[in-house]
């Protein structure tokens, strides 16, 4: 296999695998880890999800700190000092990489060296994800605003404030983008210039991070249910109520989706119909995403637990990886953990 | 470096998972005797506020409940809004809300929020009512910039989401970060000192937000049982969530929370700036706090307590407890039965019966001798309204 080739099925660009936010679909990982690989002390704790590219893995820790470790080796080829704590996982913009901070800025760094290349202001703490769509960043922040701002530079294109505050990651589609706010209601802003389409609203504040396919947009929220809203219209077209509030954002694959919920349960849906499909417990409480690979639905929980997609029936666990905020990174034969102290894991 | 500037220097971390016995395998290896004694260095040369506790109403306490405040487990912003309104007109005896807490905050303060979210997310403050004490202190002039709505830990307040859920602006600050150690800090001459099990680190120091951060504390308890404490209550949320490595004064199956928890709320300036106390009734654990997630032990009774006294506060609370582990079979808080002591976490979070500490809920009534508020039952003003 050209090399080229090999490097894009196991690179896991940004939250939940790719823009598309499937979760990972494709990616393999069918079997119970043996062992640890090898493991990679961050130096505190992780509370966002790693990313992967081109044999490096990006890591943002709550220390400030955004390390890239060599995962041939395990070592850190490089690592950069943020202005404040790191909360928001990491996304890719062509040779650059991307995070928020709770200093309150987007920064862009060249991904070989680590070196800055820019940052771009808002008025809070950034803890979702920037997300890059045609030479566009766009990210939420605890400012109640959603940013957009050039790749290239971090010029600020537009800003729209939206009525709370702002934790869940931006999906960008084409002509519009889809975000859940504090307030309640999930946003749907035209990408040019960030005007409000509509705003559905649901029974409590949003931390969940949306998902879209086809002509449904996905989210969880704090008011115990999951949402299936109509993407042109935001008319509710199903929902299903947990048993506590959602944190967890959904991941989908075509007429699959699963989301974790507070109340312990990982959930599985048909994504068309809302009817579920199962629900397995797998902790005390779920707030990170589940990823979806072939064969296996994977979350941590307190461990780091991986299902039958086709019966929610645990295939394997494992102790390691119990940052409850975090998400495994499923490449080829190999899965990167956090842990709640900062340790990182390369399990085969 | 010796081993205090260790901790210090930030080392709490790991080191302080084993001194605060979060690790489940700690136990004391032998019966201690009495009390250490206690050693309390406040800052030196603070004034002190009257408002302090027990504050402008000693005694007193109002509760105020609608079962509709909260449904299968959500609860109604709007009947927050008028339960809280309601009670502290009738904390302050005045006509409007605004005056009520006008009494409290000024304009100029920089107003520090405690809440609780440790048992998030089945029982912890609940946004709800920050958001209600929020608007309240904004509506006296506060800017958002001065509300701080703070606790220990900053990985519970993220369980409980309180990031996303609270107003833009109110700053939402976790002191330290319970796996790491890494935050904001603490004031390292301001303390309290006492060996109690041998431990390593026999200081607990005041958190730099408390002593020098914030001028007013407005306390959002939660209404749960505490394996250790008895109950945790305005005191305990107040003590235990403003000094650090406090889980070494309970060793199971012992626990020294009486004397500690009443002492460490003597400390300035902790005392004077914690001037209201509204607990957060709306779930009620009998069993398994604090960190219970057990459905089958937590009520959901709807009720608001409000107070400038934390002991009358925390008195009335641990009457409601007692009763309702009464009505559902469950031995006293007050029992030391060594037959109900359990080292498995698992068969204590699922049965009533069972305990990890021998509990001492005598620390509400050994904090009023300590001149911080009223603990006989005959002596406090308790309104049902």
């Amino acid at each position: 296999m050209p090399e080229t080739a090999m490097r894009k099925s196991v690179d896991w660009p940004t939250l939940l695998g790719d823009n598309a936010r499937t979760g990972g679909l494709g990616q393999r990982q069918l079997h119970s880890p043996e062992k640890a690989v090898w493991q990679f002390r961050a130096g505190g704790a992780v509370r966002s999800a790693p990313i992967l590219n081109d044999g490096l893995l990006y890591v943002a820790s709550v220390n400030g700190m955004l390390y890239a470790i060599d995962v041939a080796t395990g070592m850190s080829k490089w690592n950069f000092a943020a202005g404040g704590q790191l909360h928001s996982t990491p996304s890719f913009f062509g040779n650059s990489i991307l995070f928020g901070c709770d200093d309150g800025k987007v920064y862009s760094l060249d991904r070989r060296s680590g070196e800055k290349l820019w940052a771009a202001a808002s008025q809070a703490e950034v803890w979702s994800s920037p997300v890059a769509r045609g030479g566009v960043i766009f990210f939420g922040s605890a400012d109640g605003k959603v940013y957009a701002v050039d790749a290239e530079n971090g010029h600020q294109r537009w800003s729209r404030e939206l009525g709370g505050r702002i934790y869940s990651t931006v999906y960008a589609a084409e002509h519009v983008l889809y975000v859940g706010c504090g307030d309640g209601k999930v946003y749907c802003l035209e990408t040019e210039s960030g005007n409000t389409l509509w705003g559905a609203a649901t029974g409590n504040g949003i931390d969940s991070s949306p998902a879209v396919t086809e002509d449904l947009v996905l989210i969880g929220s704090e008011d115990f249910f999951v949402y299936a809203l109509h993407a042109s219209t935001g008319e509710v077209r199903w929902k299903y109520e947990t048993g506590l509030g959602i944190a967890s954002s959904p991941a989908v694959s075509g007429d699959f989706t699963a989301i974790g919920s507070k109340d312990g349960f990982l959930y599985a849906f048909e994504t068309h119909s809302g009817q579920l499909r199962w629900k397995t417990v797998v902790g005390e409480v779920v707030t990170a995403p589940p990823v979806v690979g072939d064969g296996v639905v994977c979350i941590q929980a307190g461990g780091t637990f991986a299902l039958d997609p086709a019966t929610g029936k645990i295939v394997w666990r494992a102790g390691l990886g119990g940052a409850i905020q975090s998400v495994p990174v499923l490449a080829g034969d190999t899965i990167y953990l956090a842990s709640l102290s900062g340790e990182i894991y390369a399990l085969r | 470096m010796d081993r205090r500037s260790f901790v210090k220097a930030g080392c709490i971390g790991s080191a302080s998972l084993l001194m605060q016995g979060l690790d489940p395998m700690l136990r004391a290896d032998t019966v201690p005797s009495v009390a250490p004694q206690v050693e309390l260095h406040g800052l030196p040369d603070y004034k002190r506020s009257p408002l302090g506790m027990p504050g402008l109403f000693p005694g007193k306490v109002i509760e105020v409940r609608d079962p509709k405040a909260i449904v299968r487990n959500r609860i109604s912003q709007p009947i927050v809004r008028r339960l809280l309104e309601h009670a502290m007109k009738n904390l302050t005896g005045e006509n409007s809300s605004l005056d009520a807490w006008a009494k409290f905050i000024e304009p100029r303060d920089i107003v520090g929020i405690k809440i609780n979210p440790s048992g998030a997310p089945a029982c912890c403050s609940s946004p709800e009512i920050i958001r209600e004490i929020i608007a309240a202190v904004q509506l006296l002039g506060v800017p958002s910039r001065n509300i701080v709505v703070y606790d220990r830990y900053s990985y519970e307040i993220d369980i409980g989401s309180y990031q996303a859920l609270l107003p833009t602006g109110v700053r939402i600050v976790g002191i330290q970060d319970a796996f790491t150690g890494t935050g904001a800090g603490y004031e390292p001459n301001v303390y309290c000192e006492a060996d109690f099990f041998g431990e390593w680190e026999t200081r607990s120091y005041m958190a730099s937000i408390v002593a020098h951060e914030v001028t007013k504390i407005i306390n959002v308890p939660t209404m749960k049982d505490h394996s250790a404490s008895g109950v945790t209550g305005a005191l305990k949320n107040l003590a235990y969530g403003t000094f650090n490595n406090v889980a070494r004064t309970h060793r199971a199956p012992y626990s020294f929370t009486n004397p500690v928890i009443g002492l460490m709320c003597t400390v300035e300036p902790l005392r004077s700036k914690a001037v209201l106390h509204i607990m957060d009734g709306m779930r009620q654990v009998w069993h398994g706090g604090p960190l219970t997630q057990v459905q089958d032990f937590i009520e959901q009774p709807g009720i608001l307590l409000v107070a400038t006294d934390p002991v009358a506060l925390d008195t009335i609370e641990l009457e409601a407890i007692e009763k309702k582990r009464a009505e559902r079979g469950a031995p006293s808080l007050w029992q030391h039965d060594s037959s109900s002591i359990t080292a498995d976490n698992n068969e204590f979070f699922h049965n009533a019966a069972k305990n990890l500490f021998f509990r001492e809920p005598g620390h509400i009534a050994a904090t009023g001798k300590l001149g911080l508020g009223v603990s006989d039952l005959k002596q406090i003003d308790h309104r049902l309204l």
